[in-house]
């Protein structure tokens, strides 16, 4: 047993990181939220890097994974969850056209895509469609309603399940990423701010919130390798995986920026700090491909035979 | 990544699990009570058959009875017995936490004389540190060892002390110097449970039964040659003891306190009986708690993976202590829920588990020291400030 990514894993992790961290920032998520400004990195600067096509070229959804981490740690868009999954629906798909997949409700990445997929009658379709946004909650995540207009049936609805469940696992990957940076933001704060002569993080209710958040954090960090792997290698223990995996995102993610705001005090309830920017994360990732109410029970069915 | 045996592992496992099953009515079974039986016999015999075939204290050098052998070696014993429901040896304690702290710091007289009767059961081994006023600040520990001759005179006492009423040997620490720092003027020996003078008085804890006891220390005499480490450097050679004690206790993948996979069926097999909507919230509960205890299993599996690099377990091992601890008690709680109207008589493995399992978040660090340490060592945030700091130990028991 060697649960522990590669060096070249360790590599591309760093690389990544390189890239988002300079490509994409809150800030980009704030202007969108504000004037509706273009998303960051956007399509054509990702795909320059030929991180959205790494399933494509050979490589593993744990590859990808390691990518979508770096991404969530700057709210990044578009998903990196959406091109593992259009990936395994339609392999040789111009993932630079902008894609989208429809599920029942708005679909991730759906406002600036050209191509959308579905599943319509057990058949998997692919065509144009058109979109309708609501006010956005995360405004990185590029949510809409999609009204499908011309569409062609084509081969890959046997596909359609592992795909969601990829997409399940990158989107946890790239829930990592953000609450990990959201705990690092949190416990910066907490050596800096003092409160009545001392640093509030030496106060124990403010230490032991950060330290819940953070094991958070290393849970889903093992369940998110976990995951990626059994896609790769033991489709047999995806589902249980995807699933746990899925619900275990939702809840860390909402307590890492949850606690994150509490640790800022008022500050940290402001429009002009970035906190409410992570937090939005929480808040709507936790629905998209599936809730987490619904990956819980996943679990449970799995588990109590 | 791979999560499968290489050759070699899988050569051992194969080994390990063709020994346990040519034993296997020589070793003891989960919940079959022999832990708890008058005299242990049992229990010890089925640590000793382990020990004969070279399956206690492999990761223990040879020179002093153990194999030599990995951490993965380990954990591969470890996971062969649990699945073959053979429940951790009465010696754990020894095996775990006093027997590497006689390796590091013992004399090789000492390493001689008990290591391998340790390994075998011949004796047991208990940890002889909480006090009555020093659980989580143990540095505040009062026993006293005072020097005579070649020999110190112990007076004092001890509590918490789990299988003491069995024990042969334990670890003790005590104060030598009390006009040092608290954690300066500490020193550790080797003492004899049938010493003139030990008093052993079993406790009964919140289940009912008895594992842990109080040890009263009255003019006990304690040969120099059994002192562990320097005098007055017991504070270092207890770090060793509570090291090793991480890693027995938040390493390897293991499961917290509980058998997860037969909560899991025990739950599975009542859940028909309940109303639809009580299913949906059970299953809610449950999906929540399994999936707590599948990450702690993985990060388990990487905190295994790390030391079979050659990392030592840092303070980040105990988040999985944490966390599985919580969701051990809350798969217990939702078994003992499903049990119906039962659930009001103390009966049957889930009562009696959700009545040991409070246990697990105090014994070995409470949950909130732990955070404390995780907090300060691994997120680098700032101590609380101390009210004994820079005072000396009799200038600190005046505060
Ligand atoms: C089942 C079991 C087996 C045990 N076996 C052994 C054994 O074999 N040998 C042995 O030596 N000991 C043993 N112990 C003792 C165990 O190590 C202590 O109980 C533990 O360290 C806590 O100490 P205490 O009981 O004195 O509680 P205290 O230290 O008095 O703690 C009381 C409460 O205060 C909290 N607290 C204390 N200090 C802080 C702080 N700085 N910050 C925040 N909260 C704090 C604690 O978390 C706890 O909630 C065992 C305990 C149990 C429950």
């Amino acid at each position: 047993m060697n649960f522990d990514l590669s060096d070249e894993q360790r590599a591309l992790a760093s690389a990544a990181r390189d890239f988002f961290s300079k490509a994409a920032s809150p800030a980009d998520s704030r202007a969108a939220l504000e004037d509706g400004s273009p998303l960051a990195p956007g399509l054509k600067a990702v795909a320059d890097t030929g991180f959205h096509a790494i399933l494509q070229e050979g490589g593993t959804v744990l590859d990808l994974s390691v990518v979508a981490t770096e991404a969530g740690r700057v709210l990044s868009a578009p998903s990196i969850a959406g091109f593992g999954r259009v990936s395994v629906l339609d392999p040789t798909a111009d993932l630079t056209a902008g894609v989208s997949v429809v599920d029942a409700g708005p679909a991730l990445d759906a406002a600036t895509a050209t191509v959308f997929y579905a599943l319509r009658d057990g058949q998997l379709v692919r065509g144009a469609g058109t979109v309708t946004s609501g006010p956005p909650l995360d405004p990185t995540r590029g949510l809409a309603d999609v009204t499908l207009t011309e569409v062609t049936p084509i081969d890959g609805a046997d596909r359609w399940e592992h795909a969601l469940r990829v997409g399940q696992v990158l989107l946890a990957a790239e829930d990592l990423g953000t609450a990990e940076r959201a705990v690092e933001i949190g416990v910066q704060y907490a050596k800096d701010r003092k409160a009545f002569g001392r640093a509030i993080g030496s106060y124990q209710a403010v230490k032991h919130s950060l330290v819940n958040a953070f094991v958070g954090v290393e849970q889903l960090r093992s369940l998110a390798w976990w995951a990626a792997w059994a896609a790769d290698e033991n489709p047999a223990e995806l589902p249980l995986a995807a699933a746990a995996v899925k619900g275990l995102a939702a809840t860390v993610l909402e307590q890492a920026t949850e606690t994150l705001i509490q640790v800022h005090g008022g500050i940290g309830f402001t429009w002009e700090h970035d906190a409410h920017l992570y937090w939005r994360r929480a808040k709507v990732d936790r629905f998209l491909l599936g809730d987490d109410v619904e990956a819980y029970d996943t679990v449970a069915r799995l588990s109590l035979v | 990544m791979n999560f499968d045996d290489t050759p070699e592992e899988a050569a051992y496992r194969e080994q390990v699990r063709t020994y346990i099953a040519d034993h296997r009515d020589q070793l003891i079974s989960v919940g079959d009570g022999a832990r708890r039986e008058g005299d242990l016999t049992r229990a010890r015999e089925s640590q000793r058959v382990m020990y004969e075939g070279g399956y206690v204290g492999i990761t223990w050098p040879k020179d002093v009875g153990g194999q030599g052998g990995s951490p993965m070696q380990q954990a591969i014993v470890d996971q062969e017995l649990g699945k073959a429901g053979v429940p951790g040896h009465v010696g754990l304690i020894g095996i775990g936490m006093c027997g590497p702290t006689v390796i590091s710091h013992g004399s090789d007289d000492q390493k001689q004389r008990y290591l391998k009767r340790l390994l075998s059961c011949e004796d047991i081994w208990c940890q002889l540190f909480s006090e009555p006023a020093s659980g989580s600040d143990l540095a505040a520990l009062r026993t006293r060892a005072v020097r005579e001759g070649d020999s110190w005179r112990i007076n004092g006492q001890k509590v918490w002390t789990t299988l003491a009423q069995y024990a042969d040997y334990g670890i003790l620490l005590t104060r030598t110097d009390p006009t040092l720092a608290k954690h300066k003027g500490l020193t550790m020996f080797v003492v004899d449970m049938k010493a003139p003078g030990v008093t052993v008085r079993p406790l009964r804890q919140m289940s009912g039964s008895a594992e842990f006891n109080e040890v009263f220390f009255d003019d006990v005499i304690v040969h120099d040659s059994e002192r562990l480490g320097e005098v007055n450097d017991g504070w270092r050679v207890g770090l060793t003891t509570l090291m090793s004690e991480r890693l027995t206790l938040g390493g390897g993948g293991g499961e917290m306190g509980i058998s997860g996979g037969t909560a899991a069926s025990f739950i599975a097999s009542q859940i028909g009986s309940l109303s639809e909507d009580r299913q949906a919230l059970v299953r809610q509960d449950f999906g929540r708690v399994w999936t707590q205890l599948l990450a702690t299993r993985y990060t388990g599996y990487r905190l295994l993976s790390a030391i079979s690099k050659g990392a030592m377990p840092g303070p980040e091992a105990s988040a999985g202590k944490l966390a599985g601890t919580k969701a051990g008690r809350q798969l217990a709680d939702l078994a003992v829920r499903v049990s119906g109207d039962g659930g009001v008589w103390f009966e049957g493995p889930w009562q009696a588990s959700q009545a040991g399992l409070p246990g697990l978040a105090i014994a070995g660090g409470t949950d909130e020291v732990l955070r404390n340490v995780i907090g300060e060592r691994v997120l680098g945030l700032p101590p609380e400030p101390r009210a004994d700091k820079g005072l000396s130990f009799e200038e600190s028991v005046k505060l």
